[in-house]
């Protein structure tokens, strides 16, 4: 086994591991965050009794999201009479799946020295250094709207293939709602794409390394703010959740899409619902907030405006960067379930209404100055 | 051999059984659903020549665009129209003419070695092709060198949109 092969699945056992947990804590955290919000005590029931005693570990509710868990995956799988059992099946893994491989091209961290972190392992690794993504593509941002597209057709021909009106119903809105929003998000990117001249995620985390003006940290979110609210509204649609949940919306429709699903199959769409809050705040991350860059930590350890500098190791600046992205991440979800515990739902033309007539528009204009900005600068 | 080269084997037949189910399915979102497969596994195929901006931009055009909305149409549409249900249409005998002409002539093309000899699938490889494809080399040259070739595409397809309207009309005419 080569050592780039060997780095390389490290980093998806790292990546997978990571969304998991971020899609069984989040169901925890929407649960807990919405009784903190509403004054109530919130999951608390499920759970853990140590063998041969009498102590419960109840840890908050926490395994609320493990009882879940099982739940799901013991459930019958029922299986309607379905229109098109192909389409009934494939449904889950087209919406699933593209959700998981975006963080391919996200980068979580710097650069990793594994010969600097594992002495007995430097012969083997050579001193070859290696950025903190699983796929250093330089045409990452395109990636992550190209696996968003296929996502869409997996909602689309889930509620389709379920021969179930409310299903059908779900899957129009869908459609029409994802391919309107993923064009306001399209374009608001691009933007950022003009001041940062290129579209490799990893060069773009890099270019926020700075600072600006001296001590403000030249994250993509000074430079475009008006993009960044506008990214992550179109971000929280293509995520269904509400105030844009129009295509599960259960008072109206069940649960739309995936009405006719049970047990895993149904849990598969909730699983990738709450990683890609997941996977929005990553993107959020790395395109806005400077991703794993935490103000004025370089490679060698700390420089404050002023000159003072603290030294770190290769160790530490690792680990510093992986945990920021990972706390900048979490806080991010963890706004975005304060928005859907705060606002209530769109009413469906207003839902499309918003997309094309306000946040299309503001974009574009957004677009432009940011254009005209640039050339005038360079 | 390679992982390289048994992934682009795989790649190559899922790409080929795509666009046989394509033919053979009868139900129009199986056909869309051959067609999807048809194209992922193409731009599978260019990732592993390592051009992976074309990769990207199939994935992203052909996929996330062209045929999203197709399926989307078909879910609309559903299935009023029952001609599916015929194994056959009226332009078998054309159209099985045409493919096996256009089958002859990449058959004879390949066999002369043109478009698959070992020396040409190595160069596409090596990485001074490959990096000609990385994003910015190729965005200057495509909107430097091609752009003319890319506006008359579009040419192409306002003919397309005049013609899908004119079967559109036709077909109302014929109803009423």
């Amino acid at each position: 086994m080569s050592p780039d092969f060997a780095i390389t699945l490290v980093y998806i056992g790292y990546a997978l591991a990571v969304l998991l947990t971020f899609g069984a804590i989040l169901t925890w955290v929407e649960r807990k965050q919405a009784a903190i919000m509403s004054d109530r005590i919130g999951a608390n029931r499920a759970y853990l009794r140590i063998p041969f005693t009498q102590v419960k570990l109840v840890w908050l509710g926490l395994f609320h999201g493990m009882a879940d868990g099982l739940k799901l995956l013991l459930k019958e799988d029922f299986k309607p009479v379905t229109y098109d059992k192909l389409g009934y099946a494939l449904g889950p893994w087209l919406a699933f799946t593209p959700v998981v491989l975006v963080f391919a091209v996200i980068p979580f961290g710097g650069t990793l020295d594994p010969g600097a972190l594992f002495p007995s392992l430097a012969d083997w690794f050579d001193g070859r250094t290696y950025p903190m993504q699983i796929a250093p593509l330089d045409a990452g941002l395109l990636v992550v709207f190209a696996f968003g597209g296929i996502a869409i057709i997996g909602a689309m021909l889930a509620g389709w293939s379920s021969s179930n009106k409310f299903s059908m119903l779900g899957a129009l809105r869908a459609g029409s709602q994802l391919i309107s929003y993923e064009l306001v998000m399209g374009l608001t990117v691009l933007g950022l794409i003009l001041i940062y001249g290129t579209v490799d995620l990893d060069a773009m985390v890099r270019h926020q390394s700075g600072t600006v003006l001296g001590f403000l940290p030249a994250w993509g979110i000074v430079y475009q703010p008006l993009a960044a609210i506008l990214f992550l509204t179109a971000g929280i649609a293509e995520n269904k959740r509400i105030p844009f949940d129009l295509p599960e919306a259960e008072s109206e429709l069940i649960s739309g899409y995936f009405t006719e699903y049970s047990a895993m199959k149904q849990g598969m769409f909730m699983l990738s619902e709450f990683i890609e809050i997941a996977i929005i705040a990553a993107l959020f991350t790395t395109l806005f907030l400077g991703g794993y860059n935490l103000p004025w930590l370089t490679d060698a350890g700390f420089v404050f405006p002023g000159g003072a500098t603290f030294e770190l190791g290769h160790g530490a600046v690792v680990a510093i960067q992986v945990v920021t992205f990972l706390a900048k991440v979490f806080l991010l979800c963890s706004f975005q379930i304060l928005i859907r515990w705060t606002l209530p739902r769109f009413r469906w033309d207003q839902l499309l209404g918003f997309a094309w007539k306000f946040l299309l528009p503001l974009s574009i204009a957004n677009l432009v100055v940011t254009a005209v900005a640039v050339w005038a600068l360079t | 051999m390679s992982l390289e080269t048994l992934l682009l084997y795989f790649f190559a037949a899922a790409a080929l059984a795509g666009g046989v189910l394509m033919l053979i399915a009868r139900h129009p979102m199986r056909v869309a659903l051959a067609l999807i497969s048809s194209m992922i596994s193409l731009a599978g195929i260019y990732a592993i020549l390592g051009v992976h901006v074309i990769a990207v931009f199939q994935v992203l055009i052909y996929v996330g665009a062209v045929m999203v909305f197709m399926v989307y149409v078909i879910m609309l549409l559903d299935v009023r129209d029952p001609a599916f249900l015929e194994r056959y249409g009226r332009a078998v005998v054309p159209s099985v003419a045409v493919a096996a002409v256009l089958s002859v002539a990449l058959g004879a093309a390949v066999s002369r070695g043109r478009i698959m000899s070992a020396d040409y699938l190595a160069g596409l490889h090596s990485n001074s092709m490959a990096a000609s494809f990385e994003v910015q080399p190729f965005s200057v040259e495509f909107l430097e060198r091609y752009w003319l070739h890319f506006e008359l595409t579009s040419v192409l397809l306002l003919a397309a949109v005049v013609a899908a309207i004119a079967v559109v009309k036709a077909g109302r005419r014929h109803d009423g």
